[in-house]
């Protein structure tokens, strides 16, 4: 679904990304880790698209097309999801209003009829469930006034709403208390199938106790150091990372 | 719909000035449509609703007196280039809430002076200057005795080479304890254009609760990147973006079918930058 080779990118003159290689499969689901600084956030915010950076070098591929050609808006109606770290408030933008546009875009690109009002209003009913958020919320500014575990709930329930192939989720655990975590880890479970694909960055192994990945990498200096299965996140998770990270050291 | 359209379809009521007593049917808002002199002069116990509007060039001068225990909602609107002066006296127990949308390279001063006491003034107002053109919004709330409130928001969106201007004043007479003013002031600037944005608060008594605040802040990149990552495409998002910066001032009208009006009258405008 997802294949990144050699990838290299850059704000300014540093360069964050130093050739990274991941391949993710429909069904999968991979964790990426590492300290502070290391690049996760930077990777997921080039493959969205974020102009911020520049890809100096290296090819990504999302379903067989050269994703690094695509427009930002392409590259999600396509079926890539990033669930923000730090979500924006658009003030004076209703959620149902925001959410009406992105589903209805998404579906013109893959050449299907817009929803009917009754059928959204079914839909931000039903997905708006599986992440417990209060109704009222769609009525509300997208992310205004919304507590921490509000916005993040809120980026799985959209999430829902456009049923990505592929879900890049940057540190949704971040600043959520045990039932909020719960909450959002068992949406985004609820939301696994075979036909799609999740990459979560975090720093901590209680995110991993929720949704078990296959695969956990270690991101250190803008590259993949290491990789393996679960196991490495707890082993990290009581090791730290110096027993990795030693050797990369400058 | 035009003005014009609601006036022949009976929706608004012309009006060339006057005094409003029990004598004058208010059921309906009044209207008066690039008029240059109207003097209006509320009667006490009056409820009224006024609409002025220039879709014509016009150089306008407005004096509205509003008489104890009466309130005014008047909604402004400027389609063409206008040079307009508005003076409003409020005596006690007097309330007058004003809505403005300023859409054309038009000069316009309000005048609002509290002269009874616990009068009420709400200003809400949008400029949008796009082009060439120069939107100069002046604003002077005046408390001149004591136990009076005002709370004016205006938002200024200049685009293009435009030039969108708020001088905003509120003074406050030494016997005017008591006053409760606030003032904010919020502002976009895109593309090369200016804005150029004067907030001052004169105040000469002691016993006041005053606050003003203003601010111009350019299109959020931040907020661009998150919707198109929805897959909402950059036109639209931007859009979206000034669409809601102006929700709330363009939301406080309530003066049906005027505000269809300046709904539409506003997306057009925006539909341009």
């Amino acid at each position: 679904m997802l294949k990144i080779e050699n990838l290299h990118a850059s704000v300014g003159d540093k360069e964050i990304l130093r050739g990274i290689n991941l391949e993710v499969k429909a069904g999968e689901v991979h964790a990426i880790m590492g300290p502070n600084g290391s690049g996760k956030s930077t990777l997921a915010s080039v493959l969205a698209g974020n102009e911020k950076f520049t890809v100096t070098e290296g090819k990504v591929t999302f379903l067989g097309e050269n994703m690094l050609e695509l427009p930002i808006e392409d590259r999600a109606r396509k079926g890539l999801f990033l669930g923000f770290q730090y979500p924006v408030e658009i003030p004076g933008v209703t959620m149902a209003n925001f959410m009406k546009i992105a589903v209805n875009e998404k579906r013109k690109y893959n050449g299907q009829q817009p929803l009917t009002a009754a059928e959204f209003l079914k839909m931000m009913r039903e997905k708006s469930a599986i992440v417990e958020l209060d109704s009222k919320l769609t009525a509300r500014a997208v992310n205004e006034g919304f507590s921490g575990g509000e916005k993040k709930k809120n980026e799985i329930f959209q999430m829902a709403m456009l049923e990505p192939k592929l879900s890049i989720l940057d540190e949704t655990d971040s600043g959520l208390d045990i039932d909020a975590l719960r909450i959002v880890a068992t949406g985004v479970t609820r939301l696994k199938t075979e036909d799609n694909a999740t990459v979560v960055i975090t720093h901590y192994q209680r995110l991993l106790d929720y949704i078990v990945p296959d695969y956990v990498h270690v991101l250190y200096k803008g590259r993949i150091i290491y990789s393996g299965d679960k196991s490495l996140a707890l082993k990290l998770e009581k090791e730290g990372y110096d027993w990795l990270i030693n050797d990369y050291k400058e | 719909m035009t003005f014009e359209e609601l006036i022949v379809s009976g929706a608004l009521c012309p009006f060339k000035g006057g005094v409003i007593d029990s004598s004058v049917d208010t059921s309906l808002p009044l209207i008066a449509l690039n008029i240059k002199t109207l003097k209006v002069d509320v009667a006490a116990n009056k409820q009224v609703r006024l609409v002025v509007a220039y879709t014509e060039s016009c150089q306008a001068v407005v004096e509205i007196n509003i008489a104890p225990n009466s309130s005014l909602e008047l909604v402004e609107v400027y389609l063409a280039d206008s040079y307009a002066n508005i003076t409003v006296n409020q005596a006690e127990n007097s309330q007058c809430k004003s809505l403005v949308a300023l859409l054309s390279s038009s000069n316009t001063t309000y005048t609002y002076s509290m002269q009874g006491r616990n009068a009420e003034n709400t200003f809400d107002a949008l400029f949008i200057a796009s082009g060439s053109e120069h939107a100069t919004l002046n604003l002077n709330t005046r408390h001149l005795v004591s136990d009076c409130r005002s709370n004016s928001l205006v938002k200024g969106i200049s685009a293009g080479r435009a030039t969108g201007e708020f001088h905003g004043l509120v003074y406050v007479a030494p016997d005017a304890q008591r006053t409760d003013a606030q003032q904010q002031n919020r502002n976009i600037e895109l593309d090369n254009s200016h804005i150029v944005a004067l907030p001052q608060l004169e105040i000469y008594a002691d016993d006041v609760r005053c606050s003003h605040g203003s601010t111009v802040g350019y299109s959020d990149a931040e907020a661009i990147f998150y919707m198109r990552q929805r897959g909402i495409s950059e036109a639209d998002a931007r859009r979206l973006q000034i669409e809601g910066f102006v929700q709330d001032v363009v939301s406080r009208c309530n003066m049906e079918p005027v505000c269809a009006l300046v709904h539409q009258a506003v997306s057009d405008k925006l539909s341009k930058i």
